[in-house]
């Protein structure tokens, strides 16, 4: 019982460790590391774009501009 | 702005506001099941939080039952709020964001039901076995096993599902946010099921038993709770400003050099303990090389909302999530600290420890992931928050709360640790000197369980549908009237 318990848990530490490992080619090999300036911009869209903010107080207006980039509520 | 946009022209905006809303929705009956169970044991574990506090500054309360003393309440509390409340507001966030960074609906949310499940039937059975007598003297492993195998189906099921749903993901970079929840959706049930192998089900010998105990306690919150709440913040932070990471670049490294060197700062728990020097001295090395992630986070989180601060005012999610941002930094160069052996020796054994524990997964963690439920919830859900003072009230009382519990216990510990190691004071004098610390803490404690009412209200209230009804999905509560006006650069 014990041997095949130390073998599942060594298995496992190969696994995991390894699946780490290939991630990390993988994400080398694919350009994950390449334009990373684009990869900041990956969670905006032309609906939600960059400058545009996308929570507030409902009782409480923004009373001063967003700097940098921020232009606009959506509306 | 089409130019900042990952997709190809051709999509129009009404079309991607149509997937979000898609897609947001898609994660509902999930999203909900997790986040409702997380704030039903939030509730749980706040009662037996209050009790244990309680009864540090009146031993004999509530003694007469054997279910109701401190060796059990203590772990309960513990158990209740890491598996109950942290662990599934975690998994509530991970899947609204797996969802919207594959930019995909929820697939399979069948095996996330099942998941929900077998959770808090797991966490039932846990709870009652410790308040039983059935728990086991493992810190963060005390649930009995019939409770921790019902947390490991869930914790595959969630594992499984993660994987499936990056596989259907749509073409692209995969954001930072993604590296965190898949490290975190595949590394936690290896890291669980092994420990608890090696502890509970063929438990290994002797002193092997504190390392691998360490090893656990600390990876849960390196490798499950950090990954989860700083891939909240990565998404929150700048997606609430409009305005991408300041440098996305250390954010990269920062996840890299978390995943190297985490894991091994385990046994830095063990300084002092009959363990092999080479062990701990290359976990101290590794704690102190953590500076690297943190270092890298905190730049990158104080130079994304710099010049905006003033937008704390307005926005609820950022409000909680940047205070978690910068409890983040605050908790981790406090544990580097820690882990060094002249300073250990003071804090190890004391309420100071406590202190940091406190400011990890609650200041930190807990934080982001009232930020997340503030912004996730009424996309999902469509319906907004009832009521922005009662999340006034919550920020206040749980902001001032923790930051109280963590001062007093911090600066009480420290008095601790330094009469410990004073000969010419006894034990039990320097207990003493932890006695109106440890009624401030309790102090403390009341004013996070407001605080955690007052969200359970209006946690309540939503999904009662007693807000607003969301006709847009981007801005918090456009419909009272008080439309901001557009703001001029």
């Amino acid at each position: 019982m014990n041997t095949i318990v130390y073998i599942l848990l060594a298995a496992g530490l190969v696994f995991f460790g390894g699946t780490t490992l290939a991630a990390f080619y993988w994400a080398a090999k694919t350009g994950q590391f390449r334009n990373l300036e684009d990869g900041s911009k990956s969670i905006f869209d032309d609906d939600e774009p960059v400058g545009t903010a996308t929570d507030a107080f409902a009782d409480k207006q923004a009373d001063r501009p967003l700097r940098r980039g921020a232009i606009a509520f959506k509306s | 702005m089409s130019a900042t946009s990952a997709h190809p022209s051709t999509v129009t905006p009404e079309i991607e506001k149509a997937q979000r809303a898609l897609i947001d929705e898609s994660t509902r009956l999930p999203v909900v099941l997790f986040y409702a169970s997380a704030v039903f044991w939030l509730l749980v574990g706040t009662v037996f939080a209050l009790l244990a506090s309680f009864k540090m500054n009146a031993p004999t309360f509530l003694d007469q039952w054997g279910w109701l003393t401190f060796g059990r309440v203590r772990p309960a509390h513990l158990n209740a709020v890491a598996y109950g409340w942290a662990a599934p507001a975690g998994i509530g966030t991970a899947l609204w964001l797996m969802a919207r960074l594959c930019r995909t609906p929820l697939r399979h949310s069948k095996l996330l039901i099942g998941a929900a499940i077998f959770w808090n039937v797991g966490v039932l059975l846990g709870i009652l076995g410790i308040l039983a007598g059935d728990g086991r003297s493992i810190e963060w492993l005390e649930f009995p096993n019939y409770a921790s195998f019902m947390l490991f189906m869930a914790f595959g099921l969630i594992a499984v599902w993660g994987v499936i749903m990056f596989r259907f993901r749509q073409p692209g970079h995969v954001y930072v946010s993604q590296w965190y929840l898949l490290a975190a959706l595949l590394w936690f049930p290896w890291l669980y099921s092994t420990a608890n192998i090696l502890l509970n089900f063929e438990p290994i010998q002797g002193g092997a038993q504190g390392a691998v105990n360490w090893w656990y306690g600390h990876n849960a919150l390196g490798l499950w709770f950090t990954p989860i709440g700083l891939a909240a913040a990565y998404y929150l932070i700048p997606k609430v400003l409009g305005r991408p990471i300041h440098s996305y670049y250390l954010s990269i490294l920062g996840f890299w050099s978390l995943a190297l060197f985490y894991s091994w700062n385990g046994m830095h728990h063990l300084i002092g303990g009959p363990f092999p020097a080479w062990l701990v001295s290359a976990s101290v090395v590794a704690s102190v090389m953590m500076f690297i992630p943190v270092i890298t986070t905190a730049i990158n989180h104080h130079m994304t909302v710099r010049g905006n601060f003033h937008a704390l005012k307005w926005s609820p999610t950022l409000r909680f999530t940047v205070f978690g941002a910068m409890c983040y930094t605050l908790a981790s160069v406090q544990g580097s600290l820690m882990a060094i052996p002249t300073l250990n020796v003071v804090t190890h054994f004391t309420h100071y420890t406590v202190g940091h524990a406190h400011l990890g997964l609650y200041a930190f963690f807990t934080m982001i992931m009232f930020g997340a439920m503030y912004y996730i919830l009424p996309r999902v859900v469509g319906w907004e928050w009832p009521s922005a003072r009662l999340i006034r009230w919550h920020f206040w009382l749980v902001a001032i709360g923790i930051g109280m519990m963590v001062i007093v216990l911090t600066l009480g510990g420290i008095l601790q640790g330094l009469a410990l190691l004073d000969p010419n004071i006894t034990f039990m004098a320097s207990l003493d000197y932890t006695k109106p610390w440890l009624f401030l803490r309790s102090v403390s404690g009341v004013l996070l369980t407001a605080g955690h009412i007052v969200f359970a209200v209006s946690f309540t209230l939503l999904l009662l549908k007693a807000g607003a009804l969301r006709s847009e999905p981007t801005l918090f509560g456009t419909d009272q009237g008080r439309r901001p006006e557009p703001l001029n650069v």
